[in-house]
């Protein structure tokens, strides 16, 4: 075992690998997102310097001094009251001491608040609700706070919502409807968002973050692209975050342009400068995790493709760093020293500007 | 044109997705005296590999791999009269497929019934929060040879579990093919409660399908 060093595969599993086995599988996955989104593969510094990250005897990782980068925290607010069962740690507190702890405890330099549901749609019902915990919380706090939601634009479709389910038209080969389907989906998924934006900004928010964006596909992905659009138009100082659910935008519409691109297909280094053309402040790339491979192959090919986002995007990228994203190993509760190793190589070899 | 070089215009029309480019490549194909069954396994079956691949690797979108499967189905058709009666209307398998009750995710496990389905398996889609017993009274109505289940929560990836169990008490177990997937679901899990594989993807979900029932 001398020759090994401990690490983990991609589903948390620990094992030990050897230097070369570790390189080899680090290059394997840079070469495997450099395949896939003909972007550049790592230089041989970087792959180094990501096998010795990978190797540090410490169970817990940092950058170096200087480095240190602003950690935005979605979901910050329900962390500490939701259970296991939430990823949280079951404690009970308010919306409003999650908050809190993440500003003063936590040193979140940006945190939201949301609500459990954490969708768009079903805070219609619920807006007065959220406005108010706005007002109080923006007078405890003096972080940048955002509202934050999920897009989610499944929630639009059978039996959820008022449009045919383009998934069960798909399979019917009703394909011209189930895009039709999806289109109005779109747009109703648009007016809802912008209108909740609109009543979360009079009650004092300074921002939105659209988390797991392109959930639900390409039409996802245009729906907040428009939004977007449209909040900064009504809205100029505001700030807009638009954080992807994975790495490509799945081409459920297959069809659909923002600003005269198929957006269906996109990589992260591709995504960002969409999301900067809308209006928004801050792009968080992701890349999936694979649960059959190891933490270097995820994290060579992670790194890879945040990198090239980090280099095409005009506006910062911060990185979605989570369980089963960045790297970082899909568990309920990530591994500390896999998900450190991670953030620390998306600083120092990805370049991120925030996480 | 060798039968490779055949082969190689039927697979590149299913990628295109269109009926008529189809259609056109089984007729040439007939006209110069390839058996039925390989045009369809080594021509058109491999076009729709393919177009698996590309949908994977972001190239091709879910519409195209429709849209492929319907112009293969057309190429298939006309090649029913040349086929053994038995083998005419075969499929590769039937497949119940869904989201374990408490578990409102949807679109994950509709994607890989999609490609299952234009894969050539039968499936029925039995959607999404469906309660446990219904996955065992679908796979009896249909007389299932595997059940597909997605979870996409640690809280409700255990329901993948207790579906196996009740497969196994009652006495069902050996006749079916069980496959799990979803964002929580891994490898090892699938070891640990006794599924015959597991999937990260749709594609993959194919290949393994294909593994265990053919």
């Amino acid at each position: 075992m001398a020759n090994e060093y401990f690490t983990r595969m991609g589903d948390g599993q620990r094992i030990y690998m050897t230097k070369e086995n570790i390189m080899e599988d680090l290059e394997a996955g840079c070469a495997d997102a450099s395949e896939l989104g003909k972007i550049p593969e790592l230089s041989g510094d970087e792959l180094d310097k990501l096998a010795e990250i990978v190797m540090l005897p410490d169970v817990f990782v940092s950058v170096a001094p200087g480095m240190e980068v602003p950690l935005t925290q979605d979901g910050g607010t329900i962390r500490i009251d939701a259970d296991q069962g939430n990823s949280g740690t079951g404690i009970p507190a308010s919306r409003m001491i999650g908050c809190m702890m993440h500003e003063r405890a936590f040193c979140q330099d940006t945190i939201e608040l949301g609500h459990i549901d954490y969708s768009f749609k079903p805070v219609k019902p619920i807006i007065s609700h959220e406005c108010q915990a706005m007002e109080i919380l923006q007078q405890n706090t003096i972080v940048p706070l955002f509202y934050g939601a999920m897009p989610n634009m499944g929630l639009y479709y059978t039996p959820d919502g008022p449009y045919p389910n383009p998934a069960d038209l798909m399979r019917n080969f009703k394909i011209k409807e189930a895009q039709e389907s999806m289109e109005n989906s779109a747009e109703h998924l648009i007016r809802d968002m912008v209108w909740i934006m609109q009543k979360m900004m009079s009650s004092g928010t300074d921002g939105v973050n659209f988390d797991t964006t392109a959930a639900a596909g390409d039409g996802d992905f245009y729906a907040t692209l428009h939004a977007a659009e449209i909040l900064r138009k009504e809205f100029p100082e505001m700030y807009i975050e638009v954080g992807m659910a994975g790495e490509s935008i799945l081409g459920m519409h297959g069809e659909m342009e923002y600003d005269g691109k198929i957006i269906a297909g996109l990589w992260p280094h591709e995504q960002a400068p969409l999301v900067a053309k809308a209006g928004a402040n801050v792009f968080g790339p992701v890349c999936n995790t694979n649960t059959s491979k190891s933490f270097a192959w995820n994290l060579g090919r992670a790194v890879t493709f945040t990198k090239a986002a980090v280099i095409q995007s005009p506006i910062p990228c911060h990185v979605n760093m989570g369980m089963g994203v960045g790297g970082v190993p899909m568990l309920e509760t990530p591994p500390i020293d896999a998900v450190t190793r991670a953030n620390k190589a998306m600083v120092e070899v990805a370049g991120v500007d925030g996480i | 044109m060798t039968n490779e070089e055949m082969f190689k215009e039927l697979s590149d029309a299913v990628i295109t997705c269109k009926n008529d480019v189809v259609t056109a490549a089984v007729e040439k194909a007939r006209s110069e005296g390839i058996p039925a069954p390989e045009i369809i396994e080594k021509g058109l079956a491999a076009g729709m590999n393919e177009v698996g691949i590309r949908f994977e690797r972001g190239k091709l979108f879910l519409p195209h791999v429709m849209m492929a499967a319907g112009a293969m189905e057309a190429g298939v058709a006309l090649l029913k009269a040349d086929m053994p009666a038995d083998s005419a209307s075969k499929k590769l398998g039937v497949i119940v497929n869904g989201t374990v009750e408490g578990d409102v995710h949807d679109i994950g496990k509709s994607i890989v019934s999609t490609m299952l389905q234009s894969a050539g398996f039968i499936v029925h889609d039995i959607g999404r929060d469906v309660p446990l017993q219904k996955f065992i009274d679908k796979i009896k109505e249909t007389n299932a040879d595997m059940v597909g289940m997605s979870a996409l929560m640690t809280t409700t990836l255990p329901a993948q579990k207790d579906v196996i169990e009740m497969l196994k008490e009652l006495g069902m177990r050996d006749n079916i093919k069980v496959m799990v997937g979803g964002a929580p679901a891994t490898e090892a899990w699938a070891e640990k409660i006794s599924a015959d594989c597991y999937a990260e993807n749709a594609s993959e979900a194919v290949i393994k399908a294909k593994e265990l029932l053919l």
